[in-house]
């Protein structure tokens, strides 16, 4: 039974998105669905082969990952050092909490035309939305994750003699990963979200540039692939977050790891 | 086995609290405490829950401040001696991100950490464990991963802090068994508090009672080791101290024991 029940699980999530893709296909070939409105899957799945041979949708893919890791990177760092220090110091909280608190209720997308008049429309602009969309999940979760470390552990700790660095090795920043982490996840959800957004008002390459290309021409097969890859790199970046959990979270029993 | 690290540099530190006082802000929660501890001796402090018990023993392993009073660890102010103290919670506040073996070595510098933890934990029956996660440890595996954290710092105070009180029964006894054991082996001094009396009069060689902040009792216990939770002697004392710690009941309890009997 158990063979069985495992193939099972392994094909089942699949039943649905396979019987999607078959009817999708069937209605375009009955020409019930107008290749304007959708393009059938077959198209999709050439155009996509004839991107990936010409090399440019490569291309367009890497400046993508590039300008959402270079967005994560500053954004995320800037979080997580923020985060730590209002976690910690009290004076470090009581001078950026409030105002970092003021400043997370303004929607990331907003700030678009205010982009645009200081950043114009080049490279700094796009890095500018995705990191500062990214902040605020790091810095949050960091934050309340230092802020939730166990007290009686710190005190253990404490009266163990471990003071300074080698106490916030061993114990707060342990204590704090989990919450960062899931920090991080969100943050990863919304980097893509973000660049989307950045790719889509103005770009000379990346997906966005070649989604909004396409509609210019009519290339609905084109613009799909955009739309999946973002889908495909948007599930990538969710597997590497929790990887990320599987390996630092692998004392906690939700994630059951064996020990190193 | 070599075990030679395990005979303590120094025997057992001598305790000396002399006119020991805690507030929290107008409210005192220890008065005049005198207590004389000798090298080496085992006393447990019992009373009722919120006496001040816990308090005391935070203020001997310097979680908390005296407000007034004197404290003395083997002749010097309690200070000097931070490193020779050492204490178990009632909760095991093991780390849970670190395997059962870096838990013993926390706070351990480098060097023989790693031989001194595999000792510790053999000594409390865990060597096989070493590896493992808190998490997948019993409540009473984990007290004495916390014992063996403890005693690899070859403390010469060891402060009990009613580590066996989440414990079962059976569990219980077994790690009293234990801490006796290792006591009576590495000669430190052991200051337990308990709410359990007979926990109490089975490991102590002196019993104190607080109440209402102050030292109210201070019974030796004259029972040759090990002690046998059933014997006639042994039954006595812990009467006799069960009966004191309940004789100043407060009025309220008191007048409700008639009116249940009338009933």
């Amino acid at each position: 039974m158990h063979p069985t029940s495992r193939s099972w699980r392994a094909i089942a999530p699949w039943i649905v998105p396979l019987a999607i893709l078959l009817a999708w296909e069937a209605s375009s070939r009955s020409g019930w669905l107008s290749v304007r409105i959708l393009p059938e899957p077959l198209a999709v799945g050439s155009a996509f082969w004839h991107l990936l041979v010409s090399g440019s949708l490569l291309h367009d893919v890497a400046i993508s990952t590039g300008r959402a890791l270079g967005g994560l990177a500053i954004g995320g760092g800037l979080g997580l050092v923020l985060g730590l220090l209002s976690g910690t110091f009290r004076t470090a909280e009581t001078l950026l909490d409030t105002t970092l608190q003021m400043i997370r209720n303004i929607p990331a997308l907003a700030l678009i035309p205010l982009v645009i008049l200081w950043f114009g429309i080049d490279e700094s602009a796009k890095l500018f939305l995705v990191a500062i969309g990214v902040f605020f999940p790091i810095y949050l979760n960091t934050y309340h994750g230092i802020r939730a470390v166990d007290a009686g552990l710190v005190e253990m700790a404490r009266s163990y003699g471990l003071k300074g660095w080698p106490l916030y090795r061993e114990v707060i920043l342990p204590g704090a990963l989990p919450s960062i982490l899931v920090g991080l996840r969100f943050a990863l959800g919304l980097m893509w979200v973000l660049l989307i957004v950045a790719e889509t008002i103005s770009a000379q390459a990346g997906i966005g540039y070649m989604t909004m290309n396409a509609r210019e021409f009519l290339q609905t097969d084109v613009v799909l692939v955009g739309v999946l890859l973002y889908a495909v790199l948007g599930k990538l970046a969710d597997l590497v977050a929790r990887a990320l959990e599987r390996r630092f979270l692998r004392w906690n029993p939700a994630y059951l790891g064996a020990p190193a | 086995m070599q075990r030679d690290w395990i005979a303590p540099p120094a025997p057992g530190l001598a305790l000396r609290l002399d006119g020991l006082r805690k507030q929290f802000g107008a409210r005192a929660v220890l008065d005049d405490i005198d207590i004389d501890v000798a090298p080496g001796e085992f006393i447990a402090i019992v009373g009722r829950s919120g006496c001040g018990k816990s308090t005391l023993l935070r203020l001997l392993a310097g979680l908390d401040v005296p407000t007034a009073g004197d404290l003395q660890l083997g002749g010097k102010p309690a200070t000097a001696h931070r490193d020779d103290v050492r204490m178990m919670f009632q909760e095991a506040r093991l780390l849970p991100w670190r395997t059962v073996l870096q838990n013993v070595q926390l706070g351990l510098a480098a060097g023989d950490a790693r031989d001194r933890a595999r000792d510790a934990l053999a000594q409390v029956g865990l060597a096989d464990r070493a590896s493992d996660w808190p998490a997948v440890l019993s409540g009473g595996q984990r007290q004495r991963v916390a014992l063996a954290r403890a005693l690899v710092h070859r403390p010469r105070l060891l402060l009990l802090d009613e580590p066996l009180g989440a414990l079962d029964a059976l569990t219980r006894i077994e790690m009293q068994r234990l801490i006796e054991s290792v006591w009576r082996e590495l000669r430190f001094t052991a200051v337990l508090v308990t709410h359990d009396v007979a926990e109490a009069v089975a490991l102590a060689d002196r019993v104190l009672l607080v109440e209402d902040g102050r030292i109210t009792l201070d019974e030796p216990v004259m029972l040759a080791r090990p002690r046998k939770h059933g014997a006639a002697a042994f039954a006595q004392l812990e009467g006799r101290v069960l009966e004191r710690v309940l004789g100043e009941a407060p009025p309220d309890v008191a007048q409700v024991a008639p009116t249940r009997l009338a009933a």
